[in-house]
């Protein structure tokens, strides 16, 4: 099926105000991600500036971090990125049952990156002593940069049920569904972070 | 049909209804204007209390021994106090409470991209005000408004009560600072375009992406200062590998970004009173436009100044050294500029237009002090003395303080329909003026002698000029109040302005005053400069403003 003209009915007519509208909502959307983004700056800039400021990386005392186990559980997040982006342009070419089931399908990876990144804090925390609040910078920076990821994995997994239910209520139609593109936004913004600290927690 | 008008119009054809009863129309209200005075009110009440805090300091400083109030006390008196005047007064005064009211009808706008968050923006702000007061009961931090670690580490149960009010602040900052932007880039009347915007509106346009970049970044350093207080998680404690400099960096990160956020929106302002009353273009539009753009890039690469005495690597010192000259290059275009519409043009010294010349002069001051101050050298000398409180303060008070007074006579009218008693204005004006002067003027000598600020005693060879200055701020305080009994005068008895008072050419004096709930019943087309003051005026579809005709329909309950 084809495309559907933003803020078109089944008729065809296009409803300029949800048009304007949704060019603002999307514009605000992005600008909110903006500064989402130079909150997860700043404490990357404090990581940096703490790990070049002390006597190696990691400090004496500590392991290094597991860099399969969180690379198998990066492939899970990014997978759920590829079923977000089918499931939006399916919702677009008017395959709702697909939709829904790409949808269902990036709210289990999200879960399952959530559930593998509590098994690693919990191999953490218990197996190797390593806390919050007792492991120095180490346990400060990364505790906090990927707790504060694994909250955005969260609100966007409890924002994806609630498309669901939207979805399912009949919400969203052809021409009108910001809230959908929106939340497919949101989850590569959350899957970009996470190449970042990916990349810097465990390759570097 | 008229709903099928009204949708085929898009945003512009879309009107709320009339909102109905007093809460909905004043407490919880949607619309721009109210938010806007709400935001105002607000702020001049904080403004109250942070003054009543500057009089403990200056009367601790009558004596050199102090005795007004106990040292520990005196750490949190001068703390709150530049907390506040710095979230809770000046950047809601000039970004929620100016913004708000005049630059949507300056760009012919209904109201704001997004009015719930603008209701809730605002409505964040008294919470998080009065969280910042209320850290005086469990005991207020005591380390500036920069509560450097380690000392804030070791405040009282306050400190963590200040990270939490100016986060909250914070998030009402950048809320309001994504919906001004994208305000100002889809909301503009039909032609409309970047370089026939009133120079108030670049001031916005320039300060909103820093509320929406810069207070996010200083969200990170006080949520980790919280962390590091409740927690024990090490960010800043030395002892646990932590950096107290990293406080520095991601506090000046932002906060010398928001030295800008408090003075190019009042730069907008007195590049609007200026022409008004100078009756003359102008001078140098696009240069006034762009030089704000160009001070908000270079502002989050100047942040480093602040800490040449903090153990900068040296490498980095001089960047930051030449990097903090450069900004003054568009800073000073603006003085020129400004100085330059003044010449040849024909005067007329309204209330606002005093503050308007004021703040060239006072602002000019506070700037070439931070030229000064960029000089290492210079600045390894003076830092944490009386001169850098001398520099801010000129900056701050002469500078963004002088702009809101300088807003609120240019546009009390706009609000009330009413237009501030120019004789009592007169009299605010020359006993704030000189108060001022004499308050923060020998502060740059008490500096260069070395008085350090921030403490509760002094050497008793300043005792003149700090009983001088104790003196003349009583004076400023005295020309507030009177201020303030104008407002509350003017309000009820204040002459009728009528729709444009002062004969200015922006869009928001061409509608009745104050506007209606709707703005304009017809958006207009914008044909040219708002500042040709020998040309008529640039717009069409005006006509009907100013008549009894109906207002326009609105579009039924969403």
């Amino acid at each position: 099926m084809s495309v559907a003209a933003i803020g078109a009915d089944a008729h065809g007519h296009v409803d300029q105000l949800y048009v304007e509208t949704r060019e603002l909502r999307l514009q605000g959307f992005l600008l909110f991600l903006v500064s989402d983004c130079v909150l997860f700056s700043s404490f990357i800039f404090a990581y940096l500036y703490l790990r070049n400021s002390g006597q190696g990386w990691p400090p004496p005392g500590i392991q290094r971090l597991d860099v399969a186990f969180a690379a198998w559980n990066s492939v899970v997040l990014f997978g759920s990125g590829a079923t977000m982006h089918y499931a939006l342009e399916n919702f677009k070419h008017g395959n709702f049952i697909r939709y829904m089931w790409f949808l269902l399908a990036t709210i289990v990876l999200g879960a399952g990156f959530l559930g593998g990144q509590a098994f690693e804090y919990n191999h953490l925390i218990f197996g190797e002593h390593v806390t919050w609040g007792g492991s120095g910078i180490f346990g400060a920076s990364f505790f906090t940069l990927t707790g504060m990821h694994g909250l955005h994995v969260f609100f966007g997994v409890c924002y994806l049920t609630v498309l669901v239910l939207q979805s399912a209520a009949g919400v969203y139609t052809k021409g009108k569904f910001f809230g959908i593109t929106a939340g497919t936004l949101y989850w590569h913004f959350v899957d970009v972070i996470w190449v970042v600290l990916f990349s810097i927690f465990y390759l570097i | 049909m008229a709903v099928a008008a009204v949708h085929s119009g898009g945003i512009a054809g879309h009107i709320h209804p009339e909102p109905q009863g007093f809460v909905r129309r004043y407490v919880f209200s949607l619309d721009h204007k109210i938010i806007g005075i709400q935001y105002i009110i607000t702020a001049f009440v904080f403004f109250m209390l942070s003054g009543l805090l500057a009089e403990a300091i200056r009367t601790q400083l009558l004596n050199p021994n102090g005795g007004f109030v106990a040292p520990g006390t005196y750490n949190e008196v001068y703390s709150v106090h530049g907390s506040a005047m710095v979230w809770l007064v000046i950047i809601p005064l000039l970004t929620g409470g100016f913004g708000n009211l005049v630059f949507p009808l300056q760009i012919g706008a209904r109201d704001v991209a997004f009015p719930w968050l603008n209701m809730l923006s605002f409505w964040i702000f008294p919470v998080a005000g009065l969280m910042l007061f209320s850290s005086f009961l469990m005991g207020a931090p005591t380390a500036g408004w920069m509560e450097y670690p380690p000392i804030s580490l070791q405040g009282a149960a306050g400190t963590s009560m200040w990270c939490a009010a100016i986060f909250l602040v914070g998030v009402s900052s950048t809320i309001t600072g994504i919906n001004f932007v994208v305000t100002i880039l889809k909301m503009r009347a039909p032609g409309m375009t970047f370089t026939r915007m009133p120079l108030f509106v670049w001031g916005q346009f320039a300060t909103a992406p820093l509320l929406m970049i810069a207070t996010t970044a200083l969200a990170a350093a006080l949520a980790a200062l919280f962390i590091e207080r409740q927690f024990g998680v090490p960010f800043f404690d030395p002892t646990k590998g932590g950096s107290p400099v990293m406080w520095q960096h991601m506090f000046w990160f932002y906060s010398h970004p928001a030295v800008y956020i408090m003075i190019l929106p009042a730069f907008g302002i007195i590049s609007e009173v200026l022409p008004t009353f100078a009756r003359k273009p102008v001078f140098g539009y696009k240069l006034i436009a762009f030089s704000s753009m160009a001070i908000a890039l270079l502002g989050f690469m100047v942040w480093a100044h602040h800490m040449f005495t903090s153990g900068l690597a040296p490498f980095l010192q001089l960047p930051f050294m030449i990097l903090t000259y450069i900004i003054g290059v568009p800073t000073g275009i603006k003085i020129f500029s400004w100085t330059a519409t003044l010449f040849g043009g024909k005067i007329h010294y309204s209330t606002a237009m005093l503050f308007a010349i004021g703040f060239i002069g006072l602002f000019t001051i506070g700037g070439i002090t931070g030229i000064f101050l960029a000089a290492i050298p210079f600045d390894l000398h003076v830092h944490g003395t009386y001169f850098i409180v001398a520099h801010l303060h000129y900056v701050l008070v002469g500078g963004s303080l002088m702009g809101v007074f300088a807003g609120m006579y240019y546009w009390f009218p706009k609000m009330s329909g009413r237009l501030l008693n120019e004789t009592l204005g007169k009299i605010h004006f020359w006993l704030f003026f000189i108060g001022f002067n004499c308050t923060f003027l020998p502060m740059h000598w008490l500096g260069m002698l070395g008085m350090p600020r921030e403490v509760a005693t002094y050497d008793p060879q300043f005792t003149f000029w700090n009983r001088f200055e104790s003196v003349a701020s009583y004076l400023m305080t005295f020309a507030i109040l009177i201020f303030f009994v104008n407002v509350l005068w003017s309000i009820r008895n204040g002459r009728r302005s009528g729709p444009n008072p002062w004969g200015a050419r922006t869009l928001e004096w061409q509608i009745p005053s104050p506007p209606h709930y709707y703005n304009f019943k017809h958006i207009p087309t914008v044909y040219g400069l708002p500042y040709d003051f020998s040309q008529p005026l640039p717009y069409k579809g005006l006509e009907e403003e100013l008549t009894d005709s109906p207002p326009p329909v609105a579009a039924g309950a969403h």
